[in-house]
């Protein structure tokens, strides 16, 4: 589904990945975690097109197709999604219209004919209940006054109602409280499918309770320098990232 | 007993209007020392009047209506000018109770006048017809009438002069559009006199629809009385060169007063919008929004004067300008300016020109929207705190249908 190679980006001239790999196959989950300013954010950005980072080497194959030669909206309509740690708020652009927009935007890329307002009407109704989110806010601007858990929860209604292959998590459990974290995962898990993949970025152990994921990679000044199962997350936790530091210097020593 | 008067492109223009002016004109001594204002005056700052004062403009009658961007039968209570004379045969005008309505040119008694500039000097010289109306006490009429002031021909000037009074306690709501047909070059100078008396509600929509070759000038003059409300939505949705000056003295106690404005210039347009809210009384309100969008080479500016005098205490002013540039080639001149005299108001005016918001546009693409899609929504979104204010939904439309159609 998703093949990273060699993948090097910066931002501002400043390189931030410098060579990652990463294959992800239909149906996985795969975590990555990593100390700060280790370059997670930046890949959940590259991989979602984002202007403001610049790949400079390095290949990204989605689907059979080449990634990075494509605009955003193209990618969202080849079923990449990109949950966002800090989402825009976006006054005077209404929720509902704004996902109607989108909805109907890729199934005319994919030569789809338009959602119906009715059909679309009870597709909101159905995926806002997977996060328990409120009628009220799915009708209100895009983000503006929401909380922060409310902001990721909008995000995966978005996620649920865009109906993605491949869904990047990018520390959707910053911010959130005990139940809103619940509730989010929650959300998820009724998504995951044999089809659908899940990248999940995260800081924590705890939100990787809940999302359970096949394999745990941390992310090390712009590469991936260890991968392992679920357990691996635990003893990330324990005994947190100065460990795998000094490997990595004895390494290049 | 001759004065060796200057010859300018004020006077040379008005000895020429002479020639094909077919009402009464008054003297042309008023033209005496004015001239087209230039960069070097302080409201004129940004404004070039070159390519307008030096063309030969003449007065025009016409009676064909020209290509439109609505059916004007979808406007039941309609008055019609094309060129600055009242046109029947497409006007429907009913005997609305409380309503005294007429198109008559109205001379000015000139001898005392001191005119303030060039436009003013020529609108009071060679007045043309404009909506006379009279709301009489008392009378809410409850007919929405609509305004058309049609602008056709080669090198056409017309100067409307419309005369709005709406009486103690009565309320009137009129949409106004100028609009400059496509392939004509025409100079619209157009003379608004409003006076909202006590506990009266005045509410207008006005849009102005330009050419590629239209040179629009609008003053807007009105007076509040005690507890008198004035709602006025400019809507400026293209055009060569457009200069409003849209102004309201504040004179009575609790007078209010709500200035919306909206521009979208593009290519090489020109939108220059002078405002001055002068709170005189106390306890008066007023509620200031213009928003501009400007791309590709366009020009905007932005001037709002609000006044607080010494006896307005209590008063409550708001004013904000917002601007989005959507290309480097564009330019907006913003100014608000706030003068305050009394010590027990609240007042408030800010200004802000950006580009949209980057972060924003990604949000909406990684969506799957368009990145120009994406844009238009962003433009809608920004106008709709202007447009939401707009009466006739005809008119919103409208402005909507200019943000998609200039954002292509």
């Amino acid at each position: 589904m998703l093949s990273i190679k060699n993948l090097h980006a910066e931002v501002e001239g400043k390189k931030i990945l410098t060579g990652l790999n990463l294959e992800v196959k239909p149906g996985e989950v795969h975590a990555i975690m990593g100390p700060n300013g280790s370059g997670k954010s930046t890949l959940a950005s590259v991989l979602a097109g984002n202007e403001a980072f610049e790949t400079t080497e390095g290949t990204v194959n989605f689907q059979g197709k080449d990634l990075l030669s494509m605009e955003p909206d193209k990618r969202s309509h080849a079923g990449l999604f990109l949950a966002f740690q800090y989402p825009v708020e976006i006054p005077g652009v209404s929720n509902i219209n704004f996902l109607r927009t989108a909805i109907n935007e890729r199934r005319e890329a994919l030569g789809e004919e338009a959602l119906s307002a009715k059909d679309f009407l009870a597709m909101v109704k159905e995926k806002s209940k997977l996060v328990e989110l409120d009628n009220k806010l799915t009708n209100r601007s895009v983000n503006e006054g929401f909380s922060g858990g409310e902001k990721k929860r909008n995000e995966i209604f978005q996620m649920a109602m865009l109906e993605p292959s491949l869904c990047i998590l990018d520390e959707t459990d910053s911010g959130l409280d005990i139940d809103a974290l619940r509730i989010v995962a929650n959300g998820v898990n009724q998504l995951r499918n044999p089809e659908r993949s899940f990248i999940v970025i995260t800081h924590y152990q705890r939100l990787l309770d809940y999302i359970v994921p096949d394999f745990v990679h941390v992310l090390y000044n712009g590469r991936i320098v260890k991968t392992g199962g679920k357990e691996l997350a635990l003893e990330l936790e324990e005994k947190g990232y100065d460990w795998i530091k000094k490997e990595q210097e004895q390494v290049s020593a | 007993m001759e004065t060796a008067e200057q010859t300018t492109k004020l006077s040379s223009l008005a000895s020429n209007l002479i020639l094909s002016y077919t009402g009464n004109s008054s003297a042309v001594a008023l033209f005496d020392g004015l001239d087209f204002p230039t960069t070097r005056e302080e409201s004129w700052k940004y404004n070039r009047t070159g390519q307008l004062s030096s063309r030969n403009w003449k007065f025009s009658k016409a009676q064909e209506i020209p290509l439109l961007p609505f059916n004007l039968l979808n406007y039941p209570n309609r008055i019609v000018f094309i060129n600055g004379t009242f046109t029947p045969l497409h006007s429907n005008i009913q005997p609305w109770k409380g309503i005294e309505l007429n198109t008559d040119v109205v001379v000015s008694d000139v001898a005392n006048k001191r005119p303030q500039d060039a436009f003013e000097a020529l609108s009071l010289t060679f007045p043309q017809s404009g909506l006379n109306i009279r709301v009489r006490s008392g009378v809410e009429p409850g007919v929405e009438i609509a305004v058309f002031h049609l602008f056709t021909g080669r090198d056409t000037i017309s100067q409307p002069v419309n005369n709005i009074l709406v009486e103690n306690g009565s309320r009137l709501q009129i949409t106004e559009f100028y609009i400059h047909a496509e392939d004509a070059i025409t100079f619209a100078n157009v003379k608004s006199n409003i006076v909202a008396e006590n506990g009266a509600i005045v509410e207008i929509d006005s849009v102005q629809i330009g050419s590629e070759n239209s040179f629009h000038f609008h003053q807007t003059d009105t007076v509040l009385h005690k507890d008198a409300t004035f709602t006025h939505n400019l809507v400026t949705l293209s055009g060569k060169w457009t200069r409003n000056n849209t102004n309201a003295q504040l004179k009575g106690k609790g007078a209010a007063c709500n200035f919306n404005g909206f521009f979208i210039p593009n290519g090489a347009e020109f939108v220059d919008n002078h405002t001055i809210i002068d709170h005189e009384s106390s306890h008066c309100q007023s509620n200031e929004l213009y928003r501009g969008v400007l791309s590709e080479n366009a020009v905007g500016v932005f001037n709002g004067k609000v006044f607080v005098r010494r006896d307005a205490q209590k008063t409550n002013a708001f004013q904000s300008n917002g601007n989005v540039l959507l290309s480097d080639g564009a330019t907006m001149n913003s100014k608000p300016e706030l003068e305050i005299y009394a010590d027990d108001v609240k007042c408030s005016h800010g200004s802000t020109t950006g580009q949209l918001d980057d972060e924003a546009v990604f949000y909406l693409q990684s969506r799957g929207i368009s990145s120009g899609n994406a844009r238009k929504m962003l433009v809608a979104a920004f106008a709709e705190s202007v447009l939401k204010n707009i009466m006739n939904v005809n008119v919103r439309q409208l402005a909507e249908k200019t943000i998609e159609e200039k954002l292509k």
